[in-house]
């Protein structure tokens, strides 16, 4: 069974707070290597063959985004950031750098817990993409394109079933508005935000029963979006 | 014949030689010429010179053909020409004539001629002497001209070189009154625009009339304005706008200035509108760059506070949440005890953000990340925020179909929105629904956060969005720091928005604010339906 089970490497310099993450992660059956500094974390993440790094993003000795940008050199294995900053530009740096969700500082080790979950999942998840998927009241057809909402077809764009895509496909964690451009658009448009902006509306009014309180297409207000199945 | 012959081939001479001092003149250092002699005293000299002359002709005769005795008369009316001047030169000219006749032409002592033909050489040598003499001081009036053009040039040159270098305004001032006084003989004062008037630049003496400076700073052309009284108004034209204006005083009873000065001055003016418009930006760039810094230390320190204070909440809520999931499991109470442990860590959280935020906004200038983005977004953001506070109560968001996109910091207004929507929380009944609404009024949009709980006192009702009031401030049982609405009020007028607050019809508290409509850009086609992909 602990040959399954997965690692997890912790590189945070707040002593407290990487006890209770470590505890937490252990509790949740996670085999947990710590690591206090940037230098040391990048060797554990080398060593161990982890299946998911915390890393919190204001490290003593090395900045967290160049802590990202080394591992994403040799590495595609999850990231979740801890951030205490206040600034979103840098979160935004993070995930476009790589990382693939982040968690603000004060955290509950309910919210840590789920998201360290659903980024394992897609790490198992990965290999096989399914055809026929079900979101609540969705049902989405990858092969055919067709989308029905509680039985009744939807009727979407080319670029809004696209988009649907995209999202599904970084389900579990955070994408950012540059990040879902390029994938839709091209390279071309990372910088026609509201354009982006329009898009979701429309697939909100389209598959959320409320847009203006989704329940799946969640606006990281400043950084992007958090698909939720 | 002979004689006039002579006379002839002679002037070529004299014309050649003329020829060659024009060369020479323009090389002989201005120190050396009898520049400005008084005209009386030079006539006299002309007079000497002439006699001098008729003396040394005297003595020659016996031994020199009267030919040459002619041209050496010529030689000295041209010198007197040269360095005396047109009168003094026709002076001489007709004096030496005279003279001639009188003392070397027999009958000599007498004006009278034995021969006829020396009507002729008179005559010759007259028209001679007048035409070598008026070129000679037309010439010498042009070296002269030159000369000044020269050291004007030299002058300017100096200026500009040291306008150049200079990294203060009133230096400016110095340098362009100094050169002014110095090569024009100019008293002048630079007048520098402050607020709705001209300021002079520094102490003077020059009268002049403010609305004759307004009217030359305000022109569009660079035309000069002058008062009859030797009063000059050269507008400075810099490459964006009117920088200022140069006022130039003339000194008493000197005539109005020539086309030449006028043009001098004016590249005066041209070089001063570069140098103060140049000192405008080195200004304008020292102070971006302080300003810069300024944003970069402060964004530093409430970057690091941030740190400083979220590390412990981190703590805290993490040490709850470990115990709570520890086993064996702790009893009900302990359970209950940690819940709230967790739960006032947070909304100590929310509070350290909206007194970073305050600090933020009231420190300096708000720099807005400002995008086009719809209304409903960031609503949903803040609700989804608030999702755990918001167990109790029902959130109905009415937005019209046509809401425009606006531009605004998403960051910041979803900052106001949270604030808004936990105001209402914890002014409303578990229970009750809370409503955000928007609509297009003129060119701003009104938007309202709506609950069914207290409503505001009346004498409240403005106050409450000034810094640590409170509604209900008696009513301890409500948390609240009385930072929270000072928090949107800022942040709505960083938008050029206004925030107030009213009663609703059945007595809940309804709090508006506006944003401004702008103009949303222009979507392309292509884009909407996914052409270029």
């Amino acid at each position: 069974m602990t040959s399954l089970a997965p690692v997890v490497v912790v590189i945070e310099d707040e002593p407290q707070i990487r006890r209770f993450v470590c505890a937490a992660l252990e509790d949740e059956g996670c085999v947990v290597f710590e690591a206090s500094s940037a230098k040391q974390g990048l060797l554990e993440a080398a060593n161990r063959k982890p299946d998911l790094i915390v890393l919190d993003l204001g490290l003593p000795d090395l900045d967290g985004l160049q802590v990202v940008i080394q591992l994403r050199t040799w590495s595609s294995l999850p990231i979740l950031i801890l951030s205490a900053r206040a600034s979103e530009q840098d979160k935004i740096a993070a995930l476009d750098a790589g990382a693939d969700d982040y968690l603000t500082k004060p955290f509950g080790v309910g919210e840590l817990l789920a998201r360290v979950r659903a980024l394992l999942r897609r790490r198992v998840q990965m290999s096989d993409l399914p055809t026929l998927v079900t979101i609540g009241e969705l049902q989405v057809d990858f092969i055919n394109r067709t989308v029905t909402k509680a039985g009744e077809p939807l009727h979407l764009t080319p670029i809004e079933f696209r988009l649907l895509c995209v999202l599904y496909a970084s389900a579990g964690r955070v994408i950012t508005q540059r990040q879902l451009l390029k994938e839709v658009w091209g390279p071309g448009h990372a910088e026609s935000n509201h354009y982006l902006r329009i898009f979701v509306g429309h697939l909100r009014r389209k598959i959320e029963i409320d847009s203006a309180q989704p329940k799946h297409i969640l606006t990281e207000t400043g950084v992007g979006y958090r698909f939720q199945v | 014949m002979l004689c006039l012959n002579g006379c002839y081939n002679q002037t070529i001479i004299l014309l050649k030689i003329l020829h060659n001092f024009y060369t020479v003149s323009h090389k002989i250092p201005p120190m050396l010429k009898i520049h400005s002699l008084g005209s009386t005293k030079s006539l006299f000299i002309a007079v000497g010179g002439c006699v001098v002359m008729t003396y040394i002709s005297t003595l020659l005769l016996p031994h020199v053909a009267l030919a040459n005795i002619v041209m050496l008369f010529l030689l000295t009316v041209f010198l007197i020409a040269v360095f005396l001047g047109s009168h003094a030169g026709i002076l001489a000219a007709f004096l030496s004539v005279g003279l001639f006749d009188y003392f070397c032409v027999s009958p000599r002592f007498s004006m009278a001629v034995d021969d006829v033909q020396y009507l002729i050489t008179f005559s010759v040598m007259l028209v001679v002497a007048l035409i070598t003499g008026q070129l000679a001081a037309r010439l010498q009036h042009q070296v002269l001209l030159s000369q000044q053009r020269l050291n004007r040039t030299q002058a300017l040159y100096e200026l500009a070189s040291a306008l150049s270098g200079v990294l203060k305004l009133n230096q400016v001032s110095s340098l362009v009154d100094q050169f002014l006084k110095d090569t024009l003989q100019l008293e002048s004062v630079v007048l520098l625009p402050e607020q709705d008037a001209l300021v002079p630049l520094s102490a003077h003496h020059v009268w002049f009339e403010s609305h004759m400076a307004w009217a030359a700073y305000q022109s569009d052309s660079s035309k000069i304005l002058s008062e009859p009284d030797g009063i000059y108004y050269f507008p400075l034209k810099g490459s964006t706008r009117s920088r200022g204006v140069l006022v130039l005083a003339l000194a008493q009873g000197k005539s109005a200035l020539k086309d030449d000065v006028l043009e001098l001055l004016l590249t005066v003016a041209s070089l001063l509108a570069i140098t103060i418009e140049r000192l405008h930006y080195v200004e304008v760039a020292g102070h971006t760059e302080t300003q810069m810094a300024t944003e970069r230390l402060r964004s530093s320190i409430l970057s690091s506070l941030s740190h400083d204070l979220r590390t412990p909440l981190t703590i805290m809520v993490g040490m709850a949440d470990s115990l709570i999931s520890a086993k064996p499991a702790l009893s009900n109470y302990q359970l209950e005890v940690l819940g709230s442990l967790h739960q006032q860590s947070f909304k100590l959280s929310g509070m350290v953000t909206n007194l970073l935020e305050m600090a933020r906004l009231q420190t300096g200038e708000i720099r807005l990340r400002k995008e086009w983005q719809p209304l409903e977004e960031v609503i949903g953001a803040s609700i989804q925020m608030l999702v755990q506070a918001l167990h109790q109560h029902t959130v109905r968001v009415h937005l019209p179909d046509d809401l425009p996109m606006l531009a605004f910091d998403a960051v910041l207004i979803e900052r106001v929105f949270y604030n808004l929507i936990e105001n209402a929380i914890k002014y409303s009944p578990a229970g009750s629904t809370i409503v955000i609404a928007a609509e297009v009024g003129g060119d701003s949009v009104l938007v309202s956060v709506s609950d069914s709980g207290l409503g505001i006192p009346a004498d409240q009702i403005n106050a409450i969005f000034d810094m640590f009031v409170r509604a209900h401030s008696a009513d301890q049982a409500i948390a609240g720091t009385g930072i929270g609405l000072a928090v949107c009020r800022s942040i709505v007028e960083a938008h050029q928005g206004r925030i107030f607050a009213e009663n609703t019809p059945d007595g809940g508290a309804c709090i508006k604010f506006t944003l401004p409509v702008g103009t949303p850009p222009v979507l392309s086609e292509a884009l909407l339906e996914g052409e270029s992909i």
